[in-house]
């Protein structure tokens, strides 16, 4: 069996990942994909912890996250849309009305 | 005792928004002030149960819900405060064209999950009743949909609460799995039984700590903030500034409460809100100085607040803190009610340079305002003052004085740029005529509500202060 540590090890990596592209990225899609893999990352932490610590919430709780998840990319990419109708462009330094 | 009664606070809100959008694919649009009403009818319903469930301590769901009441007593002022920003709605939304039903059923849902948080102990249901109240405040940001302003601040905001969301789901992940729970009490019990605490929890809190400091708005968590509040509606902005911070601010006690009096090892996490406190206070207060836009400065004046309120987690001194919130509902509406007053169809005036002249002009808004401001800048005898007051005198006990110090010198800072909109008003000749549309009765009647709490919490606070500290002992 591989071990416990080795998921969190990867867990931890995506985490990081998403973070990171989430400031580098210049584009609201892939910004917000980005916060898209950083959940992932903890739903795949909740079901490693729960398998090494022998109980089910952790992978119940997965399922919460999933469906927040869902909500979120539900009225997230209708802002985005809103945004690309107002300014044809979904670039993040475009978005610069407000300032100071 | 457990009850099903114990749901019923949030049942009823959660009601009221179905109705609420339900009704509205019925009603004309010049009607849809009926939904205010209708909203307005089901908040005072809640309010009377909240009232009616005091001490009753019902619970449900194996205790996973709570009413104390402590809950009870937030769930009543968020419910006041959600029927303040509705009143000031009213004419708003037609004036700005968003009268959607959505509007008042958002709002709601909002405040229903508010209501979610407040009445659980356990950080999965509280986190969950964070995404409900996010989750609605994303699209309320948004909802004047042809202002470019507006949707920048949709976007920014659900970008970077999401982010912070993120950080929230991770700690809770570690959390989850160094003590094998998401309830707060037991979490906090491993904190205290165990001596050589593994590094995944500290991590694990330190990320929820991140995920809620983007909530309350704090240094530096705080960047979303001005852009938010500048661009979303202003009733909205009224709602962004009092409810999520102070729900945020009723987690952290019930997080640092027991954290605070059992842990035997909490210096890390001390020394971290600490130097979050102090940079809240100075960045909130300096950056505020050097803004033009009423609604940026309302903005970092609350940063500001919110490190005010950090010092009274840090002097573990819950009484003080809850108080300092309800004054801080009164005054922050009634600021952004004076904010809203100038309006008119279409048009909104917000620049600093508008309110040449004002006080003399609109001499109700005008005295109202700045009595509101120098609560904001805690000028006895409003409310404001003695918020600060107790707040910094039991911090002194508890020998946080350096943080003291610097709160009381920020807020000194913060006097100037409080006063300069009062000089504005009052002793600047007017630039440009403004017209504002004078009748708005549910406006008017906000700005006395809230300069009626903003005096009496200030003159005469003991009968508040008998209900808080009920509030605070039922939740120990």
């Amino acid at each position: 069996m591989i071990p416990t540590n080795y998921f969190l090890i990867l867990s931890v990596v995506l985490f990081v990942l998403g973070a990171i592209a989430f400031f580098v990225k210049r584009d609201l899609v892939t910004q917000f994909m980005s916060i898209e893999i950083m959940l992932n990352a903890a739903n795949l932490a909740f079901i490693t912890l729960a398998r090494s610590a022998n109980s089910a919430d952790g992978q119940i709780i997965v399922f919460f996250i999933i469906t927040v998840a869902a909500a979120e990319a539900a009225i997230g990419l209708a802002i985005i849309l809103l945004i690309f109708r107002q300014k044809k462009t979904i670039k993040s330094e475009d978005i610069k009305l407000m300032k100071g | 005792m457990n009850s099903f009664f114990a749901l019923s606070p949030l049942l009823i809100i959660v009601f009221a928004s179905l109705l609420v959008l339900l009704l509205d694919v019925f009603l004309k649009k010049e009607n849809k002030n009926y939904l205010a009403y209708i909203s307005l009818i089901f908040l005072v319903i809640c309010g009377f149960i909240c009232i009616k469930f005091w001490d009753k301590n019902y619970s449900y769901f194996n205790g996973n819900l709570i009413l104390d009441n402590l809950s009870l007593f937030f769930i009543f002022i968020l419910a006041l405060a959600t029927g303040f920003v509705i009143l000031l709605s009213m004419k708003y939304i037609s004036f700005q064209d968003v009268n959607y039903g959505e509007f008042y059923a958002l709002l709601l849902l909002a405040l229903s999950g508010v209501a979610i948080m407040l009445s659980s102990s356990d950080l999965l249901i509280i986190f969950l009743g964070l995404e409900v109240l996010s989750i609605c405040s994303y699209a309320l940001a948004g909802l004047k949909r042809t202002d470019e302003k507006s949707s920048e601040a949709a976007i920014k905001y659900f970008l970077l609460g999401s982010f912070a969301t993120a950080f929230l789901v991770y700690g809770l992940a570690l959390l989850y799995g160094s003590s094998h729970s998401t309830n707060i009490s037991s979490i906090i019990n491993f904190f205290v039984t165990e001596s050589d605490l593994s590094i995944m929890a500290l991590i694990g809190l330190g990320l929820v700590i991140i995920g809620f400091g983007f909530k309350i708005a704090v240094v530096p968590f705080h960047m979303w903030t001005p852009d938010v509040y500048q661009g979303a509606p202003t009733p909205i902005t009224a709602f962004f500034s009092v409810v999520p911070k102070a729900v945020g601010f009723i987690v952290f006690l019930r997080i640092f409460t027991p954290y605070w009096k059992n842990a035997l090892n909490t210096q890390a996490i001390f020394w971290i809100l600490w130097v979050i406190c102090v940079l809240t206070m100075v960045v909130g207060n300096l950056v505020a100085l050097r803004q033009t836009n009423l609604k940026r400065i309302l903005a970092y004046s609350s940063i500001a607040h919110a490190g005010y309120l950090l010092i009274a987690i840090l002097a573990r001194d819950n009484s003080s803190l809850v108080f300092y919130l309800t004054v801080y509902l009164f005054m922050n509406i009634g600021a952004f009610a004076a904010v809203i007053a100038l309006s008119r169809k279409g048009k909104e005036y917000l620049e600093l340079e508008d309110y040449a002249g004002i006080g003399f002009k609109y001499p109700w808004i005008g005295v109202t305002f700045s009595i509101f401001l120098l609560s904001l800048a805690g000028f006895p005898p409003t409310g404001g003052f003695l918020a600060k007051f107790y707040v910094f005198s039991t911090a002194v006990r508890q020998d946080l004085l350096p943080l003291v110090i610097i709160g009381v010198l920020a807020s000194l800072i913060s006097v100037f740029y409080y006063l300069r909109i009062i000089v504005y008003m009052y002793m600047k000749e007017p630039a440009r005529e403004i017209e504002i549309a004078i009748e708005n009765p549910a406006l008017f009647l906000v700005l006395f509500f809230c300069l009626y709490g903003v005096l009496q919490l200030g003159l005469y606070p003991r009968n508040i202060l008998v209900l808080i500290n009920q509030a605070i002992s039922s939740f120990f």
